[in-house]
C-alpha cells in the first residue's frame, strides 16, 4: 500500500522534474534545493520584516493606519516590502509542502533517517502561526476574520478559562496591548523557536546545505521582487467588529483550515490537524520498515584515517580512541542509530582496494549488505562477459530503475549500494585488470542523491580533489559519469551510455 | 533557451504564488445576511446551600481545618436559549469549567441569520431549572446586511446587553 503510495507519488514528481530539468542546469533545480531555497525565502522574510517594523505601530488604531501608510504612502519601498514579505511567506509553503512529499516518496524518512523527518513536524507548526499572527497585525477585515477564527480554535483547547473569542465582539473589548502580545509572538517568540527548530533540523546532516547557488538566490529575489511590483498587496477595509466581513480575498497558502472551523466546529478542525500530524510523526515506524545492516568497522584494517568520518553524510561515524592496542591513535566508531547503510564511507577508505591479492578483501569500514569483496566478485564475473566490440562496464545504484533499465538493455552492471560506495581504485582495477575498456557510472544527481553526497564525493574523487584520489595513470577519457533524478526514465542515460560508447 | 527556460519557470511559481495568495474569493456571510453572536461567561448557582459545621464535626477536623460553614464547590449548569420569533436559534446547556466543576461557563455561538426585522428572546437560566429562566430580555431590532449583533450578559446588572 505504501510502496503503492510512494511510486504513484514519484511518478507525479517526475511529471513536476522534467519540464523542470530541462529549463534548469541540474545545479540550478529549484527541485534540488527545497530545504535550502525555504531558509533563503525565511530570510527575506526576515529583512523584508525589519523594514516593516520600523514603521509599525502596536495599537488597535496605529497598526492599521501605519501598514496603511507603508503600503499607499511609502508604496516605493514600504509597500515593496511589505508585498514581499507576503509572498515569500507564501512561497515558503510551497516549498515545504513539496520538499515533504518529495522526501516521502523517494522514502527518505524512515529508518534512521526519523530524526530529520520528526523535527521537520515543528517547524510546519510553527511556520503556520507566524504566517496567521502576521495577517492579524494588519488589523483589517481579514485580520478580524483570522482573529475571531484563531480565539475560536484557541478556545477550544481546554486549558482557557475565559473565552478568548469573547474578546472580539466589539472594538470596546480590544486594547492596544493584545496588538503588543501578537507582536511579540510574531516578530520574537515564533522566530526565535523556527531558528533553534531549523537547527535541529539539519543537526545530524555533515554539511547541510542551508544556501541555494547565487544564482538561484538572485533570480528567486528577482521574481518576487517582480511579483511585489505587479501585484501589490494590499489591505482590506479596516477591522469593525460591529459589522462582519462578508467576502474576503483569502491567502489560501496559511488560512485553508479556516472555513472549515465554520463548516465543522474548532473540535473537529484540531481533530483533523492533530491526527494529520500524528500520521506524519508516526510515518517512519509505518510498516514495511526494514532494517537495514549496518556499516562494520574491521579494526584489523582500520588504521583511523578519517576520511570515513569526514564522508559520512549523516554523522554516523566518530573516531575514538583505540581500543585494540594497536599503534594508531583513533578506530572508526559506527553509530548504529544514525548509520543508513549507504557505503559512502567505503567509499572514502583507503584500505577498500580490490588489488590486494595476499589477504581477504576486508576494507577498514564495510557494508555488509554489499561488501567490497563482493563487488569484486561482481566485476571480474561481469567483466568476462564482455567481449568484443564497445567493453563497457556500468555501475549503478542498487534498485534504481534508470540501472534496471540499462541492463535490460544489455549493458554490463555492476550495482553498489550507493555511487559513493565505489572506491576509485576499483575504477582503476576495472581498466588496469583489462576487465573492461571503460567505466560508465549512472547514479544520482546532486541535490538528489538518495545518500545526499554521493555523487558530489565520487566526482571530486575521480577528480583527484577528494581522497582517496583516483590515480594519475587512469586516463579520464575511459570514465564516464551520468547522473540524474532517481525514478526519472532511462533515456537519457541509454543515451549517455551509448555515446560514450562511441568515444571509445 | 536555457535562460527563457528558467523566466517561464519562475514566472510560473510566482503566479501560482501570487493567485492562491487572494484567490478564489471566500464568502463569509451572503450579501442578504447578518450574524447574531452570543457570548459571554457567567458562573451557575452552587447545587446546594452553606451548611453550619456541628461542634462534634468541628473537633473531628484537624485545628487548622475548622471552617465553621462547609460550602459545596460545584455549580449548576447554565441553560441558554436564543429565538428569534418562533425560530429557535441557540439553545444549549453549558458545563462550569473546571475539575471540581466549580468554575464559570463559557457561552459563546455565532449565529447566520436573514436581514429584516427579528423579535429576539435570550433567556439564561443558572439555577438548575428545567423550566423558565432567571434572566431573559426580549428585543426588536432591524438587522441590516454585514451586521454582527453581540448578546453579552452584564454581570453588574444582572441583565443581558443586546447591541
Amino acid at each position: 500500500m505504501l510502496a503503492s503510495i510512494q511510486r504513484a507519488g514519484r511518478a507525479g514528481f517526475e511529471v513536476l522534474r522534467r519540464p523542470l530539468s530541462r529549463a534548469f542546469e541540474h545545479d540550478e533545480n529549484p527541485l534540488n534545493h527545497l530545504g535550502a531555497l525555504t531558509i533563503y525565502l525565511l530570510w527575506i522574510v526576515l529583512i523584508s520584516g525589519i523594514w516593516l517594523l520600523i514603521f509599525f505601530r502596536t495599537s488597535v488604531n496605529g497598526a492599521f493606519e501605519s501598514v496603511e501608510y507603508l503600503t499607499n504612502q511609502q508604496w516605493y519601498l514600504g509597500g515593496i516590502m511589505r508585498s514581499l514579505h507576503r509572498y515569500a511567506s507564501d512561497a515558503v509553503i510551497i516549498t515545504i509542502l513539496v520538499h515533504i512529499v518529495k522526501e516521502f516518496v523517494f522514502d527518505r524518512y524512515r529508518r534512521n533517517r526519523w530524526f530529520n523527518w520528526i523535527t521537520g513536524i515543528p517547524l510546519i507548526w510553527m511556520i503556520f502561526p507566524l504566517g496567521i499572527t502576521g495577517y492579524w497585525l494588519v488589523w483589517d477585515e481579514l485580520a478580524q476574520y483570522v482573529a475571531i477564527n484563531s480565539a475560536e480554535l484557541l478556545d477550544r483547547i481546554p486549558i482557557f478559562t475565559d473565552s478568548m473569542a469573547g474578546n472580539f465582539l466589539s472594538d470596546d473589548l480590544l486594547s492596544d496591548r493584545f496588538f503588543t502580545l501578537m507582536a511579540f509572538l510574531h516578530l520574537i517568540g515564533l522566530p526565535i523557536f523556527l531558528v533553534f527548530g531549523i537547527w535541529l533540523h539539519v543537526f545530524r546532516l555533515n554539511g547541510p546545505r542551508i544556501n541555494p547557488p547565487k544564482r538561484m538566490m538572485a533570480a528567486t529575489l528577482i521574481c518576487m521582487l517582480v511579483l511585489s511590483a505587479v501585484f501589490p498587496a494590499v489591505s482590506h477595509e479596516k477591522a469593525n467588529l460591529a459589522m462582519t466581513p462578508q467576502m474576503l480575498k483569502f491567502d489560501w497558502y496559511y488560512l485553508h483550515v479556516y472555513p472549515l472551523v465554520q463548516k465543522w466546529s474548532p473540535g473537529a478542525v484540531w481533530l483533523l490537524l492533530v491526527g494529520i500530524s500524528s500520521l506524519i510523526m508516526i510515518a517512519p515506524w509505518l510498516p514495511p520498515a526494514r532494517k537495514r545492516p549496518v556499516a562494520v568497522v574491521s579494526l584489523d584494517n582500520c588504521n583511523g584515517c578519517q576520511r570515513c568520518v569526514d564522508d559520512c553524510a549523516f554523522c554516523a561515524l566518530q573516531l575514538l580512541p583505540r581500543s585494540d592496542g594497536q599503534s594508531y591513535e583513533h578506530e572508526a566508531v559506527v553509530d548504529e542509530g544514525l548509520c543508513i547503510s549507504c557505503g559512502i564511507c567505503v567509499g572514502a577508505c583507503p584500505t577498500a582496494t580490490p588489488f590486494r591479492t595476499r589477504s581477504e578483501l576486508v576494507p577498514g569500514i564495510d557494508l555488509p549488505e554489499r561488501p567490497a569483496a563482493d563487488i569484486r566478485a561482481a566485476i571480474r564475473e561481469v567483466g568476462e562477459t564482455l567481449d568484443g566490440g564497445q567493453r563497457i562496464m556500468a555501475f549503478g545504484c542498487s534498485g534504481e530503475r534508470s540501472v534496471k533499465e540499462l541492463r535490460k538493455a544489455g549493458a554490463a552492471v555492476v550495482e553498489v549500494a550507493c555511487m559513493g560506495q565505489l572506491p576509485p581504485a576499483f575504477v582503476d582495477f576495472v581498466l588496469s585488470r583489462n576487465h573492461a575498456d571503460g567505466v560508465f557510472l549512472l547514479g544520482c544527481e546532486d541535490g538528489n542523491c538518495n545518500y545526499r553526497h554521493g555523487a558530489e564525493w565520487t566526482e571530486q574523487r575521480l577528480a583527484r580533489e577528494r581522497d582517496p584520489r583516483l590515480r594519475q595513470r587512469v586516463s579520464s577519457d575511459k570514465i564516464a559519469c551520468a547522473w540524474q533524478s532517481p525514478w526519472c526514465d532511462s533515456k537519457n542515460a541509454l543515451a549517455a551510455y551509448r555515446r560514450f560508447g562511441d568515444t571509445l | 533557451m536555457k535562460v527563457v527556460g528558467e523566466i517561464l519557470a519562475y514566472t510560473v511559481f510566482a503566479v501560482v504564488v501570487g493567485i492562491l495568495s487572494v484567490w478564489p474569493r471566500y464568502e463569509l456571510v451572503a450579501d442578504d445576511r447578518a450574524l447574531i453572536s452570543i457570548a459571554f461567561v457567567h458562573a451557575g448557582d452552587r447545587v446546594g446551600e452553606c451548611r453550619k459545621l456541628t461542634q462534634e464535626e468541628l473537633n473531628a477536623l484537624p485545628p487548622n481545618m475548622r471552617k465553621p460553614t462547609e460550602c459545596p464547590r460545584e455549580r449548576h449548569p447554565l441553560r441558554v436559549e436564543l429565538r428569534s420569533g418562533t425560530e429557535l436559534l441557540y439553545s444549549d446547556v453549558l458545563l462550569p469549567s473546571g475539575i471540581w466543576s466549580d468554575g464559570k461557563s463559557n457561552v459563546y455561538q455565532r449565529v447566520v441569520v436573514a436581514i429584516g426585522r427579528h423579535d429576539l428572546f435570550v433567556g439564561m437560566n443558572d439555577s438548575g431549572g428545567e423550566q423558565g429562566f432567571d434572566y431573559e430580555q426580549s428585543v426588536t431590532i432591524d438587522v441590516v446586511a454585514g451586521r454582527n449583533v453581540v448578546i453579552r450578559f452584564d454581570e453588574r446588572n444582572q441583565r443581558f446587553d443586546i447591541r
